[in-house]
């Protein structure tokens, strides 16, 4: 592999990531909790799936509709995702059944929706997504503390980190990176996943104003692919073979991980998220077969094998019963 | 001394000199689409790539470059090649980045197969064995890969059937419950309780249940025959892989073609991106859906847009009394054409969705609520949205030319009896039909490539439906449709297979543009026609 030099300060922390933990694991790796059941036909369901909502699940819910539809050739899908902020107006508004949101709804959401309703809206957690921390394929660097992301990427640094990093050298590269300067991308205001990484990994700070904001998760990795001095952040299921997903150390001491199952799960990964459904439940009232029945297949062991396929991570079991029996499906 | 210029010629080099940068840059944009798009669709030659760690791939190359070391300083001599090597499920990305330091040998062998997959993307490997009705032919057999190339050609049969039970008796069947459904919370929604009826409604519900039971278990039979027969295909690195012959869309061998089988495959699979509809969240597969969206919306913008646009401009020009208030409403319409498309996007959404959407869905489908039927984005009111943005177009272009009918015509008209209107709608129209048209003509072209306002208003991802299908009313106006601007921003932007979905994107664009020419074109022979029936009697 290429060698790599650091300063005095990312020295002892570098040599801790490259000894302990190898390249971030491929997708091919994960697999469906076993104890997931699979998800069986019923009859008497059909009608209209709409969803609006998240850009990040847009895929997601495609590939979901397509494998339910495969069941149930009389269910139809329409999906928008414009982003996660589109996800609540939707719902209250009763224009879509389900709100896909990468991000949990903000108070004040909830508070418009119960208002309209009388009632609080139902999450539910549908997959993990690790967000990743994207950089040049040709990037040498290895990892990044949280301390160092949020210089990069934020103006008022909350998360309390020294001075403002604008330079690869500054970031711990040396050699010809020394000068060169950090192109940095994000995604527009709308998206969920722009809020989850102001508030994990800038500490609710702001960004800069020199991030490039990009329409959608895709562009961010496109945009790092053509950018050598690119880095940005998107979820892992958008990674391609121009780009390189680097390992995250929540601090210097407890070490560098990358955006695997098993980081995420075991929240060793700073940047791991749910993936959610939102729906508009009454108390105490069973679902239209419909919603159910489509919760139930997310819910599945084929509704999951999907999540590996679009490149995120499934649930493990105890979360998933734990979930149906939420929705009512015992 | 002579001059050597007249004068004012200079002015007329300028402006050759400006429309042939304007070509070159439109032909080079074509030709960029064009090459980008088309090329990628070339069954390349597929290499088998044995690297020195002893690893092999079997892949198609897609680009070269030079390395890059680890100070980032780029390498003089030493290069790298991007392969598409597809098998995502066995490792993980289509695409992958290879040192040319690290090869230890290429071949390309006749054999190696390329399976196109429902899923997951394409196969690349080797024939291993075929399983065919609990036979089992192996790899080695000269036959074998006519076997499969059968085989593939069946299944396609099969999936051809099961999309007709889906689309055809299913759909009705879906239609009917709907229909039924919708009258019988109609009934609990009124409070009328009349047993009889809700027991002919539930009756014929249950009659439906039957017959959709009927397909279903055909749709069973057919889809347990998709999945009898399977393939064993091997991986360059050797890795096995079991898979039925109804996952399979196409297989082929691009090593043992010639360039005719080659150029006849390239066809059909043209043919297929054009005809198909989309697989794999829209990264493959074709796209006719967003074709026939794009289409549609067109045709109905026209439909609303040329009388409304005529109307206008024949109060404005004809019939108004020229003063303050209409040049104030000219100088608007003007303005209008100015508006940025998305904020007609967003008075789409208030004013057509929520408001009066919302209205016909209180008054004729009380029963869907809360799901809404007229209440959000459909095909009517993009097509409305884009009416509105493109009427001044028609508007201004519409007055033109009633402008350039000579007044002695008129006089001519009036003279012999005829009344205003007969006059206007006799003489004046016909005459001004050639520039109404070329208002039509514009307005299609900024419609047909507007996306903004679309996203807001009724454009999705995936629409399962064509707004047109077998059901009474057979337009329906109220679905979400696709839409090909759309399409590229979506892939380019959204897609989380990136590079897969690249070529998609020029080739949309390209159909995209096609189109737009295909619509202008048609104008522009309607038009030539009727500037030659009334080019004799204007004189």
């Amino acid at each position: 592999m290429k060698y790599l030099s650091v300063k005095s300060s990312f020295a002892l922390f570098a040599i801790v990531c490259v000894l302990a933990f190898g390249q971030v694991a491929g997708a091919q790796t994960v697999k469906v909790d076993p104890g997931i059941p699979s998800y069986t036909k019923v009859t008497g369901v059909s009608g209209n799936i709409n969803s609006v909502g998240s850009d990040t699940m847009n895929n997601l819910m495609t590939f979901w509709c397509e494998g339910f539809a495969k069941f149930y050739p009389n269910v139809k899908c329409q999906i928008e995702g414009k982003g996660s902020s589109t996800a609540p107006p939707a719902l209250i508004e009763a224009t879509s059944q389900f709100g896909p949101m990468s991000r949990m709804m903000k108070s004040k959401e909830v508070d418009a929706f119960e208002k309209v309703t009388g009632y609080k809206p139902t999450a539910i957690p549908t997959s993990i997504d690790a967000l990743a921390v994207y950089v040049n394929k040709d990037n040498p660097i290895r990892c990044l503390s949280i301390k160092q992301v949020d210089a990069i990427f934020s103006k008022n640094r909350k998360c309390g980190g020294g001075g403002d990093i604008g330079t690869w050298g500054a970031a711990g590269l040396a050699g010809d990176w020394n000068g060169k300067p950090i192109s940095v991308y994000g995604r527009n205001s709308a998206s969920g996943t722009y809020g989850y990484f102001k508030k994990k990994a800038l500490c609710k700070g702001d960004y800069k104003d020199t991030v490039k904001e990009q329409p959608g998760s895709s562009a961010v990795v496109q945009g790092i692919t053509e950018d050598l001095q690119g880095i940005g952040y998107s979820g892992i299921g958008y990674k391609t073979s121009g780009v390189k997903a680097i390992e995250l150390a929540k601090t210097v001491e407890k070490g560098c991980f990358g955006p695997s199952l098993d980081n995420v799960v075991g929240k060793k990964y700073p940047l791991g998220r749910y993936l959610f459904l939102y729906i508009n439940k009454k108390p105490n009232e069973a679902l239209d077969p419909l919603r159910l029945e489509f919760l139930k297949y997310v819910l599945s062991k084929q509704g999951q094998e999907i999540v590996i396929k679009d490149g995120y991570l499934p649930l493990p079991a105890a979360k998933v019963s734990e979930l149906r029996a939420l929705v009512g499906a015992s | 001394m002579p001059k050597l210029w007249k004068p004012g010629d200079a002015y007329v080099w300028i402006s050759g000199l400006a429309l042939m940068v304007t070509l070159v840059m439109i032909g080079g944009l074509l030709f960029l689409i064009a090459t980008k798009g088309l090329g990628s669709m070339w069954p390349a030659d597929i290499g088998r790539y044995a690297l020195a760690d002893g690893s092999s791939y079997l892949g198609q190359l897609q680009g070269r470059e030079l390395v890059r070391g680890a100070h980032g300083v780029k390498s003089e001599s030493e290069f790298r090649v991007k392969l598409k090597i597809g098998n995502r499920d066995l490792y993980g990305l289509d695409f992958k980045w290879i040192d040319e330091a690290d090869i230890a040998s290429i071949d390309y062998p006749r054999d190696a197969v390329i399976l196109e997959r429902h899923e997951w993307g394409n196969y690349h490997g080797f024939l291993k064995e075929i399983r065919k009705n609990g036979q089992i032919i192996p790899g080695g057999d000269p036959q074998a890969f006519s076997v499969l190339k059968d085989l593939v050609r069946d299944a396609n049969k099969i999936h051809a059937k099961i999309l007709k039970i889906e689309k055809g008796e299913i759909g009705d069947i879906n239609y009917g419950i709907e229909k039924q459904r919708l009258k019988l919370r109609g009934l609990s929604m009124r409070g009328e309780d009349d047993p009889a009826k809700e027991a002919k409604y539930r009756l014929k519900i249950e009659k439906y249940e039957a017959r959709y039971k009927i397909s279903e278990a055909e749709l069973e039979q057919l889809y347990a025959e998709l999945n009898r027969n399977e393939v064993v295909m091997s991986s360059a690195g050797g890795d096995e892989k079991v898979m039925p012959l109804g996952k399979i869309v196409m297989a082929f061998r691009p090593n043992d073609m010639g360039f005719a089988q080659k150029a006849g495959f390239y066809v059909e699979r043209f043919w297929g991106f054009i005809a198909d509809e989309p697989r794999e969240a829209n990264t493959e597969g074709g796209i006719f859906p967003a074709i026939f969206g794009t289409v549609l919306m067109v045709l109905i913008m026209s439909i609303v847009v040329m009388p409304f646009g005529v109307i206008a401009a024949l109060y404005l020009r004809e019939y108004a009394k020229q003063g303050l208030m209409v040049r104030i409403v000219r100088i608007c319409v003007n303005n209008l054409a100015g508006v940025p498309s998305i904020v007609f996007g967003v008075f789409g959404v208030g004013f057509f969705l929520y408001g009066i959407g919302g209205i016909i869905d209180s008054v004729f489908f009380k029963e869907a609520l809360p799901n809404p039927t007229f209440g959000t984005g459909g095909i009517l009111w993009a097509s409305l949205t884009l009416a509105l943005l493109t009427v001044p177009v028609v508007i201004v272009a519409t007055e033109e030319g009633l402008a350039s009918v000579p007044r002695n015509i008129r006089e001519g008209s009036l003279a012999l009896g005829a009344t205003k209107f007969e006059t206007t709608w006799k003489v004046v129209i016909p005459s001004a039909l050639p520039a109404i048209l070329t208002g039509l003509i514009l307005a299609i072209a900024r419609a047909t490539g507007e996306v903004a306002p679309l996203m807001i208003t009724g454009v999705v991802k995936l629409a399962p439906d064509l707004p047109i299908d077998g059901h009474f009313p057979f337009l329906h106006l109220e679905r979400k449709f696709m839409h090909l601007g759309f399409h590229i921003y979506d892939l380019g932007f959204q897609s989380p297979n990136a590079e897969a979905a690249k070529p998609m994107v020029f080739m949309t664009a390209f159909l995209l543009i096609l189109i737009v020419v295909i619509l202008n074109i048609t104008a522009i022979i309607i038009r030539n026609r009727l500037r030659k029936k009334y080019a004799t009697s204007a004189v």
